[in-house]
């Protein structure tokens, strides 16, 4: 061994070292991963255009993005809302007081939450997973028949950025961990709901038997607890998946205020490809508060009863989709 | 640990299993047809493994299932018919029980059991759980349904399988209260003994214990007791103080069963969607009709 080449693999141990000191660990020998975290960011989930070529910014460029963020809210915050067709304040349907979604990016200086494909983007959909977007959105344009007209997330069935897979959205963006030897516990706090993961795997339900969040189980690799899940409903739909996307997360404590959290789909019925995400999450003593979502669903029957009385005067209404999405 | 020690648990799980299955109560299984009969002190031959060593605490990790008609009603009552039969035929009616409440009344003040006489007379439409809001606290551990219970130091988690919901009991943090009311509430633990002791505060007042219209208020204050009396079973007890609604504090106490088959786990029960046709259906397209489980057209139809 060459002497650098020595004193360079001294260094590194010294850093893996230093770096596992400073991970809390189970009695049982696994890094701890219990806690409240928070993954709330402003990187964009995918690579904005205006950074095509660039997979990380300087600290200048970070800097600069965080406060052009931060203006345009202020500028959202003081905005007048006119016009006879513009409902730009009802789309989003929060002030923005709302809206907390951080103020900073990761620390990664990443230019989207998406690391593949290595463009930042999701990837191309399959014909078939072109269609079967299309009948959602053809079933969300659509002044709603019933409540199943409206998404997962209208119903409060599933929170938007709760998953499985997590990742920033809006507000809300916390979880709780709980950890044994046996089992972890994934508690979001959008909408209010939890997964129970096998740490030793486990058999998988039958193909016929689905869940709303899929069939979670885990298993540790090293000192990254790994969790694959599949079996969802057609109706879960990430990002435009199917019932038969297996999901890879991976959970790694780095430190004691931090755990990179790192997912994959693959799902090659409605992708071209699979698609991998970097989420940071940071410790917080904060309590998760309870979403009781369901239980103050009041946008439900107003919809449902808007439509009604639409139909009762023959008015035919094509808004029902946000104008950010038409 | 899970041991089979007799066929007793495996009648039970079979009970337990064909409840779940159709979504209908299971009679209460022997030994302890009522609250009364449960063992005031372990005396199973099982009891050393569980009872807790001087350093450390019982282990309550697991699965567990209370298998009674608890939720349909605290109080004793007959099997009767249900708005449903006309669809479900007898899988429709409700089960049979005994009281779960330690001396069998409930002591309501006169005006609030007025009140509680009025839920009841209009549960379908007024009842929180069938709408598939948060049941609260006791009443989620005896929703027809499995929890888990997830142990450490600093918090008890409990995961219901009703509806996805969840709990964190905080054992590190005597003498906390919650910044706002909550469905579930807020929950502190701390160990007398071998029982986990839980206070339950700041409920909201929304919630009820049981589908015959028992009921409370914001004041509403639970004591819930938890002790492993062997392997697979819990004695649990929960005393109701709520100042604006009863004469007494009163107590309930039924024992949770272990659910000890291979596999047992948590599946998913996300209640939203088998509430929204009694939520929502005089609001779906071509609504043609009163289909409130009463009958009634609700006052927000067209």
């Amino acid at each position: 061994m060459k002497p650098i080449t020595f004193f360079t693999s001294l260094f590194v141990m010294a850093t893996a070292n230093a770096v596992l000191a400073d991970v809390p660990m189970k009695p049982w020998g696994k890094p701890s991963l219990q806690g409240n975290w928070d993954f709330a960011t402003i990187t964009p989930f995918q690579r904005p255009d205006a950074f095509a070529d660039k997979e990380f910014l300087s600290a200048d460029e970070v800097e600069e993005y965080e406060a052009a963020v931060l203006a345009s809210r202020a500028a959202r915050e003081s905005q007048e809302f006119a016009g006879e067709h513009d409902q730009s304040d009802l789309d989003v349907g929060y002030n923005q007081i709302y809206i907390d979604n951080g103020t900073t990016m990761t620390t990664t200086m990443r230019t989207s939450q998406l690391i593949y494909p290595a463009n930042g983007r999701m990837p191309a959909m399959t014909p078939r997973g072109i269609e079967t977007a299309g009948y959602f959105r053809v079933l969300q344009s659509r002044s709603p028949q019933g409540p199943e007209d409206r998404n997962v997330y209208d119903r409060c069935i599933m929170g938007f950025n709760a998953g499985p897979p997590m990742r920033s959205g809006a507000y809300n963006n916390m979880m709780k961990l709980v950890q044994t030897e046996d089992y972890i516990v994934i508690q979001t706090e959008m909408v209010n709901d939890h997964r129970v993961i096998p740490t030793n795997g486990g058999p998988a339900l039958p193909n016929s038997m689905r869940l709303w969040k899929g069939d979670s189980r885990g298993a540790w690799e090293g000192d990254t607890f790994v969790v694959t899940t599949t079996n969802f409903t057609h109706l879960t739909r990430f990002n435009g998946s199917g019932e038969n996307m297996v999901l890879t997360e991976r959970f790694k404590r780095v430190d004691e205020d931090s755990l990179e959290y790192q997912w994959t789909v693959e799902d090659p019925e409605m992708f071209e490809d699979k698609f991998t995400a970097i989420v940071e999450m940071n410790a917080t003593d904060a309590d998760l508060f309870e979403y009781a979502c369901h239980e103050a669903n009041y946008a439900m029957p107003l919809m449902l009863s808007g439509a009604r009385k639409q139909e009762a005067q023959g008015i035919a209404d094509d808004t029902w989709l946000p104008s950010w999405s038409r | 640990m899970i041991k089979f020690n007799s066929a007793k648990p495996l009648l039970s799980l079979f009970v337990a299993s064909l409840m779940l299955l159709s979504c209908s109560p299971a009679p209460q299984q022997t030994p302890t047809q009522s609250a009364e009969n449960i063992p005031s002190t372990a005396s199973t031959a099982s009891t050393e493994s569980a009872a807790s060593t001087s350093s450390s605490p019982p282990d309550l990790s697991g699965i567990w299932q209370a298998v009674n008609t608890a939720h349909w009603n605290l109080q004793g009552h007959t099997a009767k018919k249900m708005p449903v039969t006309g669809v479900l035929g007898a899988y429709g009616a409700m089960l049979a029980g005994s009281s779960v409440v330690l001396g069998g009344e409930i002591p309501y003040r006169a005006e609030a059991l007025a009140k509680r006489e009025a839920n009841e007379a209009d549960w379908a439409n007024l009842d929180p759980a069938a709408k598939c809001h948060i049941p609260g606290i006791p009443r989620l551990t005896y929703m027809p349904a499995p929890l888990q219970i997830l142990q450490t130091d600093t918090e008890i988690f409990i995961a219901y399988e009703w509806g996805s919901n969840s709990r964190s009991i905080f054992m590190d943090r005597p003498g906390t209260s919650a910044p706002l009311p909550s469905w579930i509430g807020y929950s502190l633990g701390r160990w007398e003994g071998d029982t986990l002791v839980v206070d339950v505060t700041s409920q909201m007042a929304d919630t009820w214990f049981d589908a015959a219209g028992n009921y409370h208020s914001g004041s509403l204050h639970v004591e819930e007791r938890y002790r492993l009396i062997d392997d697979n079973h819990i004695d649990y007890q929960a005393t109701i103080t709520d100042p604006e609604v009863f004469t007494a504090p009163w107590t309930i106490r039924m024992p949770l069963y272990r659910r000890i088959e291979e596999g047992a786990r948590l599946l998913e029960f996300k209640c939203v969607e088998f509430a929204e046709d009694l939520l929502y259906d005089h609001l779906r397209q071509g609504y043609d009709g009163p289909k409130a489980l009463d009958g009634s057209l609700r006052e927000d139809s067209n």
